[in-house]
């Protein structure tokens, strides 16, 4: 036995590395900065842009990477992107390679994994002298003014998006009946900041009763479970279902069709495709997208127009460092519009890449 | 694998089981059972409804076949992380092999079988790491959860898989005697469960393994072979488990599995399966499973606040788990 298991165990073992070591071939191509310039002054064809999201298994940020590219074609280069599979540790790891190389010219457009991964990050990037724009998490109490290579922060009013599928929702229903509200992972600043929304919107239609309000935790399996209790709970008098994104939207979806009700308005937020989908065929009501393709190109255009000069750090307002980006209310009349999203070149001029501001984060 | 069949069939004449009687050993988990259900149908008149008991029954569907699988593995004093992997992997194949959105496969029930094979490929993958590679199960089996999740997320290539079966979709939406096929199949899982516990070598061999794999041992019984067996009898009912969560989203997430681990042992000791192994069993895991579902459908039903639930949940569950051991007390002080 012990003998005879010795190749065997070699085999498995050897298999296993060989696997291990195939999740990880990551291409790591991109053009190498040339000669080192000044800060704010690169040629054009020596800045190196840098996408970095979680993974590319989420359509949403898949989409993101390909906005990415999409821009660096425009200015005649190519992005390099980055993906840490939500792994914290593996994204300080990534830019701290990245750090280590050229940075002179380097533009990187971030996605941090948690608020707290934000900080060494930002520290890193204004050591190094790269440009550093960050989307969707940083601590409240970190300011981008304090630095002068953390060119921008941008993300997106959750209360705003919430209020605006509690209207879409309200309006569907007819103005008043009773909904039900699925929350997401209940200690996140996402899933607070859009249950405040729904709040406001309940408080503006107060015909609208908010029978039950459950967490889901983001999950679509976890969604389906909750909603077809609080279906036998509420029966009838369920008219529409508020969900914190659409993957909780859609687990709500399948939990109406096995309990055979097709009289159910539900709403959800992040224009994920079978969300998008769903809407074109009648099933769902309305999403929020925060435009995935345009945020993965804004972050590089920005650091691309500081780091060949166009832009100064000076001249950029204290409002346009850290900002609220427009997001979209997508219904059946706009949706098609949404299903094959494409980057519009023209938000990417250098005179125009804060074009979509709604204001400074407060 | 089955090699040593043959010197162990002589033994195998006598008595097939010793007699127990219904002892409170085994009697805790099901009181627990009904105490729950009381008291929720005393605090909540929708708790009480025909509705609600389908509605409990058919949510507790996936987790019931999870902790089946897992039930074997506690019983040989294992324990088994693989579930979330595997079931992703699963849930990921199935949807791609069906008829769906992404290409034109439309093989029905053999892939599902197909599914079914790869997840007890890898729970297999399990058993020879234990085995072989002297690897403890807590370790192999969350490298082969990763190597799962590997699987599905190359299958899954950036676009969610749809599916489009008739079939498939009808298994969750299609009803017999008031309750949907789903589960129905949890509850065939269940019987053939039992059974292959009850009556099988492998079922009174892990039980063996759990009580005392020395003595196992020396009476010359192999039981490496046995050890692989139950993990990959536990990957088919994993994968099994995937392919319900498909047919309930209709479409094939990656993360199909997420957090079922936790729940099915969870349920597997609220039932009375010590992680000591040796004691326990697939119908004291499923009487757990109707527990935790109970209870989690309760306190949405009696209107616990979101906030509050979580840890509500946690306290009933360990308030559960200590009075199902009192009458064990002694027993399980050895338990570190």
């Amino acid at each position: 036995m012990k003998l005879t298991s010795r190749p065997a165990a070699a085999l498995v073992g050897l298999s296993l590395a060989a696997m291990a070591l195939a999740g990880c071939s990551e291409e790591a191509g991109g053009g190498g900065g040339g000669d080192a310039s000044a800060s704010g002054a690169c040629d054009p064809a020596d800045v190196k842009l840098v996408g970095q999201v979680r993974n590319e298994s989420n359509p949403y940020e898949a989409s993101w990477l390909d906005g990415g590219d999409a821009f660096a074609e425009q200015v005649g280069l190519t992005q390099e992107r980055l993906t840490y599979d939500a792994d914290s540790t593996k994204q300080q790891e990534q830019v701290s390679q990245l750090l280590a190389g050229d940075t002179d010219c380097l533009v990187m457009n971030i996605l941090p994994n948690g608020d707290s991964d934000t900080p060494p990050i930002v520290e890193g990037a204004q050591d190094a002298g790269a440009y550093l724009v960050t989307q969707w998490n940083k601590p409240a109490d970190l300011n981008v003014t304090d630095y002068d290579h953390w060119v921008s922060h941008i993300t997106y009013n959750g209360v705003e998006s919430g209020k605006q599928i509690g209207d879409a929702l309200a309006e569907a229903i007819g103005g008043s009946g009773g909904i039900i509200a699925l929350q997401g992972i209940l200690d996140t600043g996402a899933a607070k900041d859009r249950f405040a929304g729904l709040e406001e919107s309940l408080a503006a239609n107060p015909d609208v009763e908010l029978l039950d309000d459950q967490t889901a935790n983001f999950s679509r399996d976890e969604a389906l479970a909750v909603t077809k209790t609080l279906l036998t709970k509420h029966g009838d008098d369920v008219k529409g279902i508020w969900a914190a994104n659409d993957d909780m939207a859609l687990g709500a979806l399948a939990a109406l069709e096995q309990a055979g009700r097709d009289d159910v308005a539900v709403v959800g937020i992040d224009a994920v495709p079978d969300a998008l989908t769903a809407i074109q065929d009648g099933t769902m009501t309305a999403t929020v997208s925060s435009d995935g393709p345009w945020q993965g190109g804004i972050g590089l255009a920005i650091g691309y127009c500081v780091a060949t000069g166009e832009l100064s750090v000076d001249d950029i307002g204290d409002e346009d460092r850290a900002w609220f980006a427009e997001q979209f209310l997508i219904n059946s009349d706009n949706v098609a519009d949404f299903s094959a999203p494409e980057t519009d070149e023209a938000d990417f001029e250098c005179d125009n890449v804060f074009s979509r501001s709604q204001g400074a984060i407060s | 694998m089955t090699s040593p069949v043959e010197d162990v069939e002589v033994v195998a004449a006598r008595r097939p089981q010793p007699r127990r009687g219904v002892s409170l050993r085994d009697a805790g988990p099901p009181i627990a059972l009904v105490v729950i259900f009381l008291v929720f149908s005393a605090l909540s008149s929708d708790f009480r409804t025909i509705g609600n008991v389908q509605n409990i029954m058919d949510t507790a569907a996936v987790l019931a076949v999870v902790t089946c699988g897992i039930t074997f593995v506690l019983m040989m004093g294992s324990i088994d992380l693989s579930a979330p992997g595997i079931m992703g992997a699963s849930a990921i194949a199935v949807a791609l092999l069906v008829a769906n959105n992404r290409n034109d496969n439309d093989l029905g029930l053999i892939g599902i079988l197909v599914a079914v094979l790869l997840a007890a490929a890898l729970g297999c993958l399990s058993g020879l790491a234990l085995v072989l590679l002297k690897v403890p199960s807590f370790m192999t089996t969350l490298g082969v959860s990763a190597v799962g999740l590997g699987v599905a997320t190359l299958m899954f290539a950036g676009v969610q898989p749809n599916i489009s079966d008739a079939m498939l979709k009808g298994w969750a939406v299609e009803r017999f005697l008031g309750f949907a096929y789903l589960t129905w199949i949890a509850v065939g899982c269940v019987l053939l469960g039992y059974l292959v516990q009850r009556y099988s070598r492998l079922g009174r061999y892990a039980f063996a393994i759990g009580g005392a794999e020395e003595v196992l041992a020396l009476s010359g019984v192999k039981v490496a072979p046995y050890k692989v067996a139950v993990f990959t009898l536990a990957g088919a009912f994993y994968g099994l488990a995937g392919v319900m969560v498909t047919s309930q989203l209709s479409a094939g997430l990656v993360q199909a599995g997420k957090g079922y681990d936790f729940a099915a042992i969870t349920a597997a000791v609220v039932g009375g399966t010590l992680l000591t192994g040796g004691r326990g069993g697939i119908l004291h895991s499923a009487v757990g499973v109707l527990l935790i579902t109970a209870l989690t459908n309760g306190l949405v039903q009696v209107g616990v606040s979101p906030y509050w639930q979580g840890g509500v949940q946690g306290l009933i569950v360990v308030a559960a788990v200590a009075a199902a051991v009192v009458p064990q007390r002694r027993r399980n002080q050895v338990t570190k």
